[in-house]
Formats: C-alpha cells, structure tokens, sequence
C-alpha cells in the first residue's frame, strides 16, 4: 500500500514536472526581459484567448475561431478536424511538449496576430489553461 | 377463353414445328417445352438484372458493390445460359433457335394476317430477342469488369485495365445499358402482344415449362434438371470465389509519417496522388499563408515532406481521383473547385459541409472512409448523419 502510494505520488511529481517545464522557460524569458515581471496571470491569459485580435489573417482574428470560447469544449480547424480541448484538465498533456507547444505558438499567433507571442502572453495564456 | 388449336406438323425451313389455329379442343394438349433450369435461369435473370438496372441508374454511388456483386451473378447466369444453349433440353438448343431469314419472314407474314402460327419453342423474332439480349448482356458484364477494374481497381481485371481504358469501357456499358432496356421494353411488349392479342399463355410457359398443343421431340427430363442445377452450382461457386477474393491492390501504399504526424492536425493528411508534384512544391514553399493560416515548418521536416510527395504525385498513380482532381491545377489551388469535385459533390446540399461530423468540403475523410489510401471508393462512400442531398 505504501510503495503503490508513493509510486502514484512520485508519478504526479514527474507529471507535473513534465507541464511545468515550459512554463518556467517562459517564466525565466519573461523576467529577462522585465526584471520587474513577478509571475502569470491567469486573467490577462483569459482575456488574451477572448480577445479579437487585429493584424492576423481575415480569416481567424481570435484564438476562439478555432478553440471555442469554451476552453473545455472540443475545437475544429478550418478544414474541419477536431481540435483536443485547450483546458489542462481536460487534456493533461497538451502544456509538455515544448517543441509541439513552439511551433504552435508560432503558427497560431502569426495567424492570429501576425506577429510572435512574447514569453509573457505565452505564459499567461498557459497559466489560464490550467486552471480551466 | 384459350383457342383449342390442333397442329399439322409443318417443318418450317428452320427445322422448327409451328401450329395452325384450327379448332378442334380433342387434340389439345400440354406439352413441356422449357426445362427447369431454363425457366429457373430466365426469373433469375429478371430479378438480377432488376438489380443491376435500379443500382446503376438510379442509386448513389455507393451501391456499386451491390451493382456488382449483380453484374457477377449476371455473368454466372450467362456462362450457364451459353453453355445450356449446347447442352440443354431441345428448346433450351441454340441450334433449335428458328433464326434463318425464311423463319423470321414467314413469322412476320403471319403476324400480318389474321392467323398468326402459335410456335412450340421460340418463334423467329422471339428468338432473335434472346440473342440480342443474350450478347448485349455479355457486353454489359465485360464491360462492366473492364470498367471495375480500371477505374476501382477492383475485379479479376484490377492491375490490368488502366484508367483510361476504363473511361472509354464505361461509355460503353452506358450505351449498351441503353440498348438492353430497349431490347427489355421490346421482349416484354412482345410477350404481352402475344399473351393479350394473340392468346398465347407465353409467361405461364415459362412459369410451368408447358405449352398447350406444342410439340417437344424431345422432352426435358429429370436429368435436364440435375444436370442443371449442378452446372449452374458449379459455376456459381466460380462467380463466388472470384466475387470475394480481395483483388490484389495495385495503388502502392505510402506512406511517411513526418508528412502524417505534422499535416493532419488540422486536416486529413491527403493522399499524395490528389496533386502534382508542381503544385506541391508550391504548397510547401507558401506555408506560411497555406489557405490563410500560417503552417511552417522547420527546414528539415518541410524538406522530407516536399520530397515525399513530389515522389508520390498524381502521375505516379493510375487512380480515378489522381486523373480527375489529382492531375487538375486550379488557379485557388483547391481540390473542390476541380470541375469533377464540384460534379461529383453538386448534389450534396451546401449547408451539410459545415455540419460538425464534416467541417468543411476539404474533409475528404468525413465521408469517403477510404481516402487515407487514396482509393476513393465508391463503396466506400459512407456520409455521416445529417448528410443532405
């Protein structure tokens, strides 16, 4: 009972180890460059994934074209495939990859925006995810 | 009332023996003409050909199996029929088949007068009839197999027949499908004409075998009718096997899963055939505005992606969908607007492509659960719920 109990805690430690690392390569990035940053909003990162952006594409000015203003709800891409919820409670892995997660960013914020995302929209918008 | 009739045994030019009306109820008589396994063949053949009929002209495309699977009973039907024409009971005998020019002409002069000769197996123009549909239906079914082959890649013929082949067979069995409906519509106006007019019990003949006042030099026996059955058996066991054998695929497999993993996020990864290598390049090279989103790659994986389906293009495969869409360039650079997408699809209502099983027309997937091979087949047509058309 005991090794099963540690066994499942140290799991949730690597796991959540696993989600967190990007975050804190944004966190760092961020504080580089305004040391007077002092950690993520989730309300900013809320606001940002609602808010209708301009200089983007016509045809996708907001993170919710795609993603639903429901970060639990099921998204489809313009060609019509189901996007996996953004909520991290709904998909635990989505926030892990760092390489999946960049080129993501890159893509969808030069969509969006038309420009990169900088550290601390990044870290803002993931930090909202997690509490979704 | 049925005409008593009695028959002077007149031997027409053809060695057939036809009866004159003369009243005379003494002498009437029923005679067994058609063999069962003729009789079973011809309500067979109308029922398979019902099918293949109802599933060419007027279903959706993915009935084709059932199309086919009625072409290959037609084709068992028919390499029966031929060889019972050799082996069969009398009537069942081409070479007992009144076709000679005296025999039709003298059938035709009968028609004309007042007296038409009542025939104890086929008379003249009836078996004319059968001849022409005989042959145009052994057209259809060749047709057909070319057709299947080369343009499903499906069918003994499949890896044989190329594309092109196919479309020009496919003219063909449209046009022969015109000729039989035609030969039908005159067979069955022939028979009601004689069974209503001229009170001969043609269709009852073929439902019991018998004839009343007809002749049979040689009347079918027990034998006909097991040696029949086991012929036909025997050959339907052949159409089973050929019908349910997988036709050895002849549209390679390919595969790359840095193409997979990276392009079907936000669509079905397309199969490599539905463009030419040219406008892939163009594709790989514009990714940054791909349909008005950005869909960069890193230069490593953009480059193996680009070299993959520039090597597996529209031209390396001899598919339906690589000649139609594959093959065709459109200024926006969208299969949909390829003249054969927008005819293919035209019937589908517009709103069902934006319904959440579907998304979007470049869904390929959401309906055709084969596109991932790049077969595209008709059978595999499959719309989800809430599809209109």
């Amino acid at each position: 009972m005991k090794s099963i109990l540690l066994l499942t805690a140290s799991l949730l430690l690597v796991t959540q180890m696993a989600s967190a690392a990007p975050l804190d390569d944004y966190r760092a990035q961020a504080k580089a460059t305004d040391p007077s940053f002092s950690d993520f909003s989730a309300e900013k990162g809320k606001a940002f994934f609602l808010e209708n952006h301009t200089g983007g594409k016509p045809e996708t000015p907001s993170c919710t074209s795609c993603h639903t203003k429901d970060a639990k709800a099921v998204g489809q891409t313009r060609a019509g495939k189901a996007i996996e919820p953004m909520a991290l409670s709904v998909s635990p892995t989505r926030y892990s990859d760092k390489d999946k997660l960049e080129k993501w960013f890159r893509r969808n914020c030069n969509s969006v925006l038309g420009r990169e995302c900088s550290a601390l929209e990044k870290g803002n918008f993931i930090t909202f995810m997690q509490t979704q | 009332m049925l005409k008593a009739v009695i028959f002077h045994e007149t031997e027409l030019l053809c060695g057939v023996k036809h009866l004159d009306h003369t009243p005379d109820i003494t002498t009437k008589q029923s005679t067994l003409i058609w063999d069962l396994p003729l009789r079973l063949f011809h309500w067979a053949m109308v029922s398979v050909v019902f099918v293949a009929a109802v599933t060419g002209y007027f279903f959706e495309e993915w009935w084709l199996d059932i199309h086919a699977y009625a072409g290959y009973a037609l084709g068992c039907l028919l390499i029966f029929r031929i060889i019972w024409g050799f082996i069969g009971s009398y009537y069942s005998r081409f070479q007992t088949f009144p076709l000679a020019k005296q025999g039709v002409i003298a059938h035709i002069k009968s028609l004309l007068s007042f007296k038409p000769k009542e025939y104890s197996g086929h008379n003249p123009i009836g078996a004319w009839m059968i001849v022409i549909l005989l042959a145009t239906l052994s057209l259809l079914v060749i047709t057909g197999l070319v057709l299947y082959g080369g343009q499903e890649k499906h069918g003994p013929f499949a890896g044989l027949i190329s594309f092109n082949i196919a479309e020009f067979s496919e003219e063909i069995h449209e046009s022969l499908a015109g000729i039989l409906m035609t030969a039908i519509a005159v067979h069955v106006a022939g028979v009601l004409f004689e069974t209503v007019i001229l009170k001969h019990a043609l269709i009852q003949a073929m439902i019991n075998g018998k004839k009343q006042g007809a002749d049979n030099p040689k009347a079918p026996t027990i034998w006909h009718t097991i040696a029949g059955v086991t012929l036909f058996a025997g050959i339907l066991l052949g159409g089973l096997y050929l019908a349910t054998t997988p036709s050895q695929s002849t549209i390679p497999s390919v595969q790359n899963e840095t193409y997979k993993r990276e392009c079907s996020d936000c669509h079905p990864a397309y199969h490599p055939s539905l463009r030419l290598a040219s406008d892939w390049t163009y594709i790989m090279k514009h990714l940054d505005d791909h349909y008005g989103e950005d869909a960069t790659l890193n230069a490593e994986k953009n480059a193996e992606i680009t070299v993959f389906l520039q090597n597996n293009d529209a031209l390396s495969f001899d598919t339906e969908v690589a000649h139609k869409i594959g093959r065709i360039s459109t200024p926006s650079m969208r299969m949909s607007d390829t003249r054969y997408w927008k005819k293919r699809h035209h019937e589908i209502d517009p709103a069902s492509f934006k319904i959440a099983a579907v998304g979007s027309k470049v869904n390929c997937n959401a309906c055709h659960q084969d596109a991932d091979s790049g077969h595209f087949d008709d059978a595999k047509i499959k719309p989800p719920v809430g599809v209109k058309s």
